[in-house]
């Protein structure tokens, strides 16, 4: 019944518009005219309608934008590397936006003062070198220092320095995250997924030494300004831990180890104050992934080094967990 | 006459265009070979016997293929080169099936337990290269057929180097893929 | 000449060999899969702005099935994304794309009575045409269509346990991308021959339009690059088919250990992606060259600077292939690699700002003429600029790091490669329906559409940005799992909005373009005043295009309000008066 209602409606529609369209054209012909001729009047209205929206609305909706939404803009970052992503982000946008607020008024408005004029004729210009030169010329100046400024940021976050970082692991599957601490040894025991079975969920290979103090945990406590190093594992498919405040993201191969290296800088407590009370750090997973991807999380709490260390002590480690059983 | 040689230039050009987007097919794939090689976790095996025979079959077809071609052009017959030529491809296709069974014999698998990429890649490379071997196979039976009805003047060859620079090339494809094979 | 044969319905409009005939129907194909791609995505849009609430619409389309009480199923909601995806960027920017104005203008253009081989060309039709059979029949089946995203990154892709739509459907998807590969390759093919051998005489390579630049090189391109698809994707088969481990390693799915090891699935992406970044100027390089085209037609000025335009057009070609690694900076890779694909990509920004400084040159002292298809080429240049520009923060791989796979990589590449490719597109069939079907299109309702079309699509794409700037990765079935987006339903609200009026005004151009081919009024052999040689063709459809001989080419395109001229075009077979020189 709904499908023969909707069914009517749009033939009834199409009828309707024919109709217009014909008697439109109908009226053109007795006025002697060619109804579909790009007139004077067509051009000028066309000018204006492309200077107000091109020039006028679509940049002011733009500017809007900015005023109300970027307030959902992240805050800045809450790590080492993160900062120096900042800075760049905002010089870079700076210089996009530059070129945006140049090109797109010039655009609308050679648009409109240019608009068609029958008995006008338009100014032949087929090419002038000098010019293409500049506007070759110029993008490449102004693209040296963001490629070398932005090449510089990411060695120095590919590069940094991870010796004394606390290792961790990030193991990843459809459709949760389970972290592991490397222990007072801070080196992670072998792990094997064919070892994967019952409590022991990351198949970590209980005969190797140095498993024997890593700590398996559903979230993560980092100590303010101590440096970490994640190390990403995954048991399925392709996945990606990505912690938009630390400005931190990597993809978790199944086959594989990835890693990254960084340095919080500003702990949970200090976020709520700056945030709001409901302010978490949180782990998402950013690469397609199944059905739950989009709710695949983990919480990270930044800490100082007592409230660290006084929850670390109520976890207990894999050798009590595994091997006793 | 004019038309006709414009006509023949493009057909020429059209299976270049197509030999090289064939050539970027086997590249992507014995790029992939080299690049999962790299990371390591790779069985070494050595190529069976029957490869190398392929190697001399379809060496030896090309050079019966030239000879063809030249007869042709010359205005006598190429029926029975072009034959041995279809008999000898024949020849390579046994041998690349009869190579493939002594991979198995050697526990190189394609698929499986125990099976490792180095296998699975010269399984896949082969069987492509195969395929589009069969391809030529059809061609040049088309082409034998043609010749012996006297399709085929010292004027108008154009079937016989179309299916002459398709063979080469496929020749030269399995001279590049067994070399790789044997040295990377 | 074939002229003399009795055409049949069938040899007419279904086996045609014309070219003219083959570039209509991947013309209509090409639409009516955008209506499908585009009605997609206005389903997941409602999803995602209104997340669990109930639509009669969705049960409408999806069923109680995949819509159970009128909620899209997650599952299905990531089978729609990948499909829209497909479909937009395969079926209709490649396919509708190119497989029109590469089949329409290279014949006429360049001077030819057809394509090299009308038969080669037929078979590209007809294979695209099985390959959207068998794609569309993917979105009937039981466990549901591929669902991994257009770009089927295994393991994802490669196990059916990961996500029902890795099953049947994922085997469909990868039939149906094999027999368009087939379809493109034939296409390709014969594009470069023709442009190549059969240019009537005088018609020089530097005196060819612009639009047959483009369309040479994105020959070339799809030449080079979707046999590494292929490659790519038959690894692919043979993992999902055979049980092999080129993209598997350590893997358990729903509690069972594959015994695959070794695989690796970065080699999947790479190998993708040396297609993959192609693709995207594959798309976009047409659009390039209508524009240039119709802009200067319409400004009634040459295009400024045609060889650095053509430098251009074979420097971003060029690019393209040594860029695909922007797409994988989060993928471990080494971090010298980032770096040299950071420096490579930025270089794009070069040609691409040279070709936008050419387009307002070209505008600046011009006289304007209006048209629909003027106008979405306006937009064009306004829409390749602000995706351009966002282009350089992706392609910046320390700014990569967090905002990839947000939504501003959405807003960035629906703006720069979907919008303006559609733009093109739309701008040229505008342009060459006179041509294409002997009458026009209603200019009247072309405004409409431009206007309608142009404010709700920078409605739809430009606050995606802000989304990705708050952090929301894209492909995400709902965003209220977590409490740090809850400020944003407002900003998905607005782009839902924008995107079902956006949606609905494509169907009155759908509407404008079958009426016109019916009851628009007559068009004139040269309506445009324009001066290739496809408008000094009747406005008759013949096999052959031109009833006597073909014309000869004595000067290039643009000689627009060229001073001495009795008008202002002079068309490219008018031979130089004595004392003018070329340009």
């Amino acid at each position: 019944m709904m499908s023969i209602l909707v069914g009517l409606i749009i033939l009834l529609s199409v009828i309707v518009l024919v109709q217009i369209l014909r008697v439109n054209e109908l009226v053109s012909e007795v006025k002697d005219q060619d109804a579909n001729e790009i007139t004077d009047k067509d051009n000028n209205i066309q000018g204006i309608l492309t200077f107000a929206v091109f020039g006028v609305l679509f940049l002011g909706f733009v500017l809007w934008q900015f005023k109300y939404w970027g307030v959902h803009i992240l805050p800045p970052a809450s790590s080492l590397h993160g900062a120096t992503i900042d800075t760049l982000m905002n010089f870079t946008m700076g210089v996009i936006l530059f070129v945006f607020f140049l090109t797109q008024p010039i655009l609308a408005w050679f648009a409109y003062k240019y608009r068609g004029r029958k008995n006008t004729v338009a100014y032949f210009y087929p090419h002038n070198n000098k010019l293409e030169v500049i506007w070759t010329v110029v993008p490449t100046l102004v693209l040296t220092p963001l490629i070398i400024y932005g090449l510089n940021v990411w060695n120095d976050i590919t590069g940094v320095d991870t010796t004394n970082s606390k290792i961790i692991e990030l193991y990843a599957k459809q459709f949760n995250w389970t972290a592991r601490y490397a222990g007072d040894d801070n080196t992670l025991g072998q792990a094997n997924y064919k070892l994967v079975e019952g409590l022991n969920v990351l198949g970590v290979d209980m005969d190797d030494d140095s498993a024997q103090d890593d700590i398996v945990t559903r979230e993560v406590h980092l100590v303010v300004n101590e440096p970490v190093l994640l190390k990403m594992r995954s048991q399925d498919v392709i996945h990606s831990a990505f912690l938009p405040h630390f400005r931190v993201q990597m993809n978790c191969v199944p086959g594989m180890t990835t890693q990254f290296g960084f340095t919080p800088t500003q702990t949970t407590a200090e976020m709520k104050e700056q945030e709001g009370e409901d302010f978490e750090f949180v782990l998402l997973c950013n690469k397609i992934c199944g059905a739950a991807h989009y709710n695949m999380k983990m919480k990270f709490i930044v800490e100082t080094q007592e409230e660290y260390n006084a929850w670390m002590a109520s976890q207990e480690t894999l050798k009590n967990t595994l091997t006793l059983n | 006459m004019q038309l006709n040689l414009k006509k023949n230039k493009a057909s020429k050009q059209l299976l270049w265009i197509g030999i090289v987007s064939i050539v970027m097919f086997f590249g992507g794939l014995t790029s992939a070979y080299i690049v999962r090689k790299a990371e390591g976790g790779w069985l070494e095996f050595e190529m069976p016997v029957w490869f190398t025979i392929s190697t001399v079959a379809i060496v030896v077809s090309s050079a019966l293929l030239l000879f063809a071609a030249q007869n042709v052009k010359a205005g006598k017959s190429g029926t029975s080169l072009l034959l041995g030529t279809l008999l000898l491809g024949i020849l390579f296709s046994f041998s690349q099936i009869q190579g493939w069974g002594d991979l198995v014999a050697q526990g190189v698998y394609l698929t499986g337990e125990g099976s490792n990429a180095s296998g699975s890649f010269i399984y896949a490379i082969t069987l492509m290269h195969l395929l589009h071997l069969i391809g030529g196979l059809i061609a040049l039976t088309i082409t034998t057929i043609k010749s012996k009805i006297g399709k085929y003047t010292k004027d108008n060859y154009l079937g016989i180097h179309l299916v002459s620079i398709y063979w080469h090339f496929l020749g030269l494809l399995w001279l590049y893929l067994f070399l790789f094979f044997t040295y990377s | 000449m074939s002229e003399h044969h009795k055409e049949t319905f069938l040899t007419k409009y279904v086996f045609s060999l014309d070219h003219k005939m083959i570039a209509k129907q991947f013309l209509i194909t090409g639409m009516f899969m955008g209506v499908i791609g585009m009605l997609m995505s206005i389903l997941f849009r409602l999803q995602l702005s209104n997340p669990g609430e109930s639509f009669a619409v969705l049960e409408f389309f999806l069923g109680e099935k995949w819509a159970p009480g009128g909620v899209l199923d997650p599952n299905i909601y990531l089978a729609l994304v990948t499909m829209h995806g497909t479909i937009l960027i395969f079926w209709v920017l490649t396919a509708g794309l190119t497989g029109t104005f590469a089949n329409f203008l290279i014949p006429l253009q360049i001077g030819a009575r057809d394509m090299a081989s009308g038969f080669m060309n037929m078979l590209s039709y007809w294979f695209f045409f099985a390959a959207t059979i068998v794609l569309l029949y993917s979105l009937f089946v039981e466990s549901g269509p591929a669902a991994a995203g257009w770009t089927i990154y295994p393991p994802l892709s490669a196990l059916p346990q990961a996500i029902p739509g890795s099953g049947l459907g994922q085997d469909l998807w990868l039939i149906a991308i094999t027999l368009f590969v087939v379809s493109s390759l034939l296409g390709g093919l014969n594009y470069i021959v023709t442009i190549l051998n059969m240019r009537t005489k005088g018609m020089t390579m530097s005196r060819l339009p612009l639009t047959i630049w483009a369309l040479l090189i994105v020959a070339i391109l799809g030449v080079l690059s979707f046999p590494v698809l292929l490659s790519c994707a038959l690894l692919l088969i043979f993992d999902r088919s055979f049980g092999t481990s080129f993209y598997l390693s350590d893997i358990i799915i729903n509690g069972e250990a594959l015994h695959n090891t070794g695989g690796s699935p970065i080699l999947f992406e790479h190998l993708f992606w040396f297609l993959g970044h192609p693709e995207v100027y594959i798309i976009l390089l047409p659009a390039l060259g209508i524009v240039s085209e119709v802009i200067s037609v319409n400004s009634r000025k040459p295009i400024f600077g045609y060889k650095a335009m053509v430098g251009a057009l074979i420097l971003i070609a060029f690019l393209s292939f040594v860029v695909w690694g922007h797409h994988m900076f989060i993928t471990g890779m080494d971090p010298f690699l980032g770096s040299v694909f950071t420096f490579t990509t930025l270089l794009i920004a070069i040609p691409s700002a040279v070709k936008v400084f050419n387009y307002l040159a070209t505008l600046w002292r011009a006289n304007i003429r209006f048209t629909p298809a003027m106008l979405f080429a306006i937009g064009f240049v306004s829409t390749f600029i602000t995706g351009g520009l966002t282009g350089i923060i992706l392609g910046d791989s320390a700014l990569d790091i967090n905002v990839h796979d947000t939504y501003f990589v959405v807003g960035h590449f629906h703006i720069v490669m979907g919008l303006s490719a559609i733009y093109g597109m739309l701008a040229g069939v505008y342009h060459w329906f006179p041509k294409m079907y002997g009458r026009m299109m209603n200019k009247k309702l072309g405004y409409f559409h431009f206007w309608v079309t142009f404010i709700s699509a920078y409605g739809v794409f430009f606050p995606m940005h802000f989304l990705g700037l708050a952090g929301l990765p894209r492909r995400y079935y709902t965003n209220s799992a977590f409490p740090m987006f809850d400020g944003l339903s407002d900003i998905n609200e607005v782009i839902t909005f924008f995107a079902i009026i956006g949606g609905l005004v494509q169907l009155l151009f759908i509407f404008n373009f079958f009426y016109s081919i019916f009851k628009g009024t007559k068009a004139t052999e040269n309506p445009w005043g324009s001066n290739t040689l496809e408008w000094t063709t009747p406005v008759e459809r013949i096999h052959g295009n031109w009833p006597g001989e073909i014309p000869t080419v004595e000067r290039w395109a643009y000689d627009y309000s060229k001073p001495g001229a009795d008008q202002d075009f002079v068309p490219q077979n008018v031979p130089l008066k004595e004392g003018e020189t070329e340009h």
